[in-house]
């Protein structure tokens, strides 16, 4: 035990965590070197979701707003990147011939859309694929959380959103590819050279453990704890006079900026971008990751995507049945663990545990009773 | 590797509704598609009635209601299958089998969720799976047809052209589901309203501790109305099963339109659940006619929005509940 003079505020540096997260991502960066080429494509596919579960898990695990809407945010910043990669695909010269993307030809259209064009330089598409799941993220979080609609209302909205947009997608064709989306997109590349499978694993990996660490920072800190109050009691926190809307509307915009960046990435790993991930399935598979994993826990979320992912990629190889098998699982994890399965965990291996600073006061001069 | 089938999302109720649109910007198209739209509400209203009994006394965000839809339109298909069954005679067994599921449902997993809504939606989805899965693994993945019967099928012509071709005409079917929707509404509203389980359900739904001093037992009438309202589900499924192919992710198209019903109703008196239904049916119709299918699918979605945004109580609330 550290000698704690009264006064002096005592290192707030979590050794313990600083060790165990080094841990784990010297494991994540052995891993590629190991394994083969599959599961390394698979890993950067499982690392991306886990980026997108931990966004979730923001909103959701510690400011009580069920969102089905993550895979909106996912998709539209993958469709910005998908829109560059498809334009310098087809700026490198493409089997039709034109500067139009293939879809757009099948489709009747004439010339490349203002809107669209602009994507095709790498700064605007970068810019894109965080701001506009911002933007749109900000627009509806402005629109419904100024307002007296509560928890199952907000979650409904997100469901009528995703069904929304999904159908638009797929009606706008000339413009998004309809149900197929935007596919056969040209590699990532940097400078001029194709970036290897490998270093997207590591862009994805630097990327995850950016939105890991991001996440632990925030939540850790006064703004992290007003998040949570709002969680537990929004009225106190609104009679303490913080202004409780625009604390949600700002974490919703962040996790949408976050969740768009993960599938910016996930689109030159992937090599396409559908509907699919609009869909109210995929957004309920996000939320299903943050509930089995633990909500509000971070990690739990990031590490039931990997686990179940990499459990699917077996499990498949021998049962028709994995989503019977996860709706199971859901519902133990509901029913009797409610916490999620960090929570199964021993206490001093909780992340909230280990990230706190031991406690500044000793215990004995808490002594105010006669 | 994710498993996820893209449900087609311009929901089938929409797609088969569409019938083709015939001649100019005319009266009768107009009233064509009116007629459409009234198919659409029939559908809506049996698939939203279900929902807004469990949303409305019990709070509980039923994800898993399509799945009883589906249950249901797999019991009419196994009765036809097995026994020879008109469409019309397994409808009873539509609504006992899945209102007996529902309310073992209730016993095992709603029951211990009470006040924690959104757990109940994560057990809901996760029930709706199950189910899914389960039935995938009894009758396959494949898609099965059940046979409406022959006294049902033509159409009414109210309008047609000089060469005989109707203009204006809805099917029979059709005519049959908006009979059943306003049948179950009705009987729905005399249990409701007409009877001391369904004032004892009412009393539930505005205190339920008061209730319960009362003498109240308010885990039979949850039970019971869980039950019902999968019963409900029950009965759009078997009704709506002879319209599609029955399939396993069958219930999840109707999932989303039950619920901005629903929301859009209001569930404070069931009347508003007509109204939603004709609301979201009818402008659905009219809009695709004069836009296109998926605008209009949007448009609605769109309204629905904006409208919990502003009334979340829904259209048709009087009095507010603080």
């Amino acid at each position: 035990m550290a000698n704690v003079v009264m006064g002096y505020k005592q290192s707030t540096f979590p050794a313990k965590l600083a060790v165990i997260s080094g841990i784990g991502l010297l494991i994540f960066i052995i891993f590629p070197f190991v394994m083969g080429e599959f599961q390394v494509s698979l890993m950067s596919k499982l690392l991306l979701f886990g980026a997108l579960a931990i966004s979730l898990d923001l909103v959701w695990g510690f400011t009580g707003i069920l969102s089905f809407a993550h895979g909106i945010f996912f998709t539209l910043g993958g469709y910005a990147s998908a829109y560059y990669l498809k334009l310098n695909l087809s700026a490198e010269g493409n089997t039709y011939g034109g500067e139009l993307p293939d879809f757009m030809v099948w489709n009747g259209l004439e010339t490349m859309p203002w809107f669209i064009a602009p994507l095709k330089y790498f700064p605007v598409a970068f810019i894109a694929m965080i701001a506009v799941p911002a933007l749109f993220a900000y627009v509806v979080g402005y629109f419904i959380f100024r307002s007296k609609v509560s928890g199952v209302y907000i979650t409904i909205i997100t469901l009528a959103l995703s069904s929304a947009l999904t159908t638009f997608f797929i009606s706008q064709q000339a413009y998004t590819g309809g149900t197929n989306g935007i596919t056969d997109v040209s590699k990532l590349s940097f400078f001029g050279t194709a970036i290897p499978p490998i270093g997207l694993y590591f862009l994805i990996l630097a990327y995850t453990a950016f939105v890991l660490a991001l996440g632990w920072w925030l939540t850790q800190s006064n703004f992290g704890l007003i998040l949570r109050s709002i969680n537990e009691n929004e009225n106190r926190i609104a009679f303490l006079g913080y202004d409780v809307a625009q604390f949600k509307i700002f974490i919703w915009a962040l996790s949408a900026g976050l969740a768009g960046v993960a599938g910016g990435l996930f689109v030159p790993l992937n090599r396409f971008i559908s509907p699919v991930y609009l869909a109210v399935a995929f957004g309920t598979q996000v939320v299903i990751w943050v509930a089995i994993g633990g909500r509000g826990t971070l990690i739990g979320p990031l590490l039931a995507a990997l686990i179940l992912g990499q459990v699917q990629n077996y499990a498949e190889k021998v049962t028709q049945d994995w989503q019977l098998m996860i709706g199971v699982l859901l519902l133990i994890v509901v029913l009797f663990v409610p916490n999620g399965l960090m929570s199964l965990l021993p206490k001093q291996f909780n992340l909230s545990n280990l990230s706190k600073p031991k406690p500044i006061m000793p215990a004995n001069t808490v002594q105010d009773s006669p | 590797m994710l498993d996820l089938a893209l449900p087609s999302m311009l929901s089938p109720l929409y797609l088969l509704a569409q019938e083709e649109a015939t001649g100019g910007f005319q009266l009768s198209t107009i009233l064509n598609q009116a007629l459409n739209g009234l198919g659409i509400v029939g559908i809506l209203l049996l698939t939203g009635l279900g929902l807004s009994i469990t949303f409305g006394v019990m709070r509980i965000i039923n994800l898993a209601h399509g799945e009883f839809i589906m249950l249901g339109a797999y019991i009419t298909f196994l009765m036809q299958d097995v026994f020879k069954m008109d469409l019309l005679l397994t409808i009873p067994f539509a609504f006992l089998g899945t209102a007996i599921i529902g309310a073992v449902v209730e016993l095992t997993i709603i029951r211990r969720l009470y006040g924690r809504p959104l757990e109940t939606l994560l057990a809901t989805w996760g029930l709706s799976i199950v189910l899914q899965g389960v039935i995938k693994l009894i009758f396959t993945a494949q898609l099965k047809y059940v046979k409406s019967p022959a006294y049902l099928s033509g159409n009414v012509t109210f309008m047609s052209d000089p060469s005989g071709s109707p203009l204006v005409a809805i099917s029979y079917y059709r005519l049959f589901i908006i009979g059943v929707a306003l049948a179950l509404l009705g009987v729905t509203m005399y249990l409701f309203y007409g009877t001391s389980w369904g004032r004892q359900i009412r009393a539930v739904t505005q205190n339920r501790s008061m209730a319960q001093c009362l003498g109240v037992n308010t885990k039979l009438v949850d039970m019971g109305t869980f039950a019902y309202g999968c019963g409900l589900a029950g009965v759009a499924g078997a009704v709506i099963s002879a319209l599609k192919t029955v399939a396993p992710p069958m219930g999840q198209d109707y999932l989303v339109d039950a619920w901005m019903v629903v929301v859009t109703g209001g569930v404070d008196k069931l009347i508003g659940i007509l109204a939603g239904s004709f609301l979201i049916g009818e402008s659905n119709a009219i809009l695709a006619f004069i836009l296109n299918d998926p605008t209009a699918r949007v448009l609605v979605l769109g309204a629905v929005i904006i409208l919990i945004r502003y009334r979340p109580e829904g259209l048709f609330t009087v009095q507010k509940r603080t």
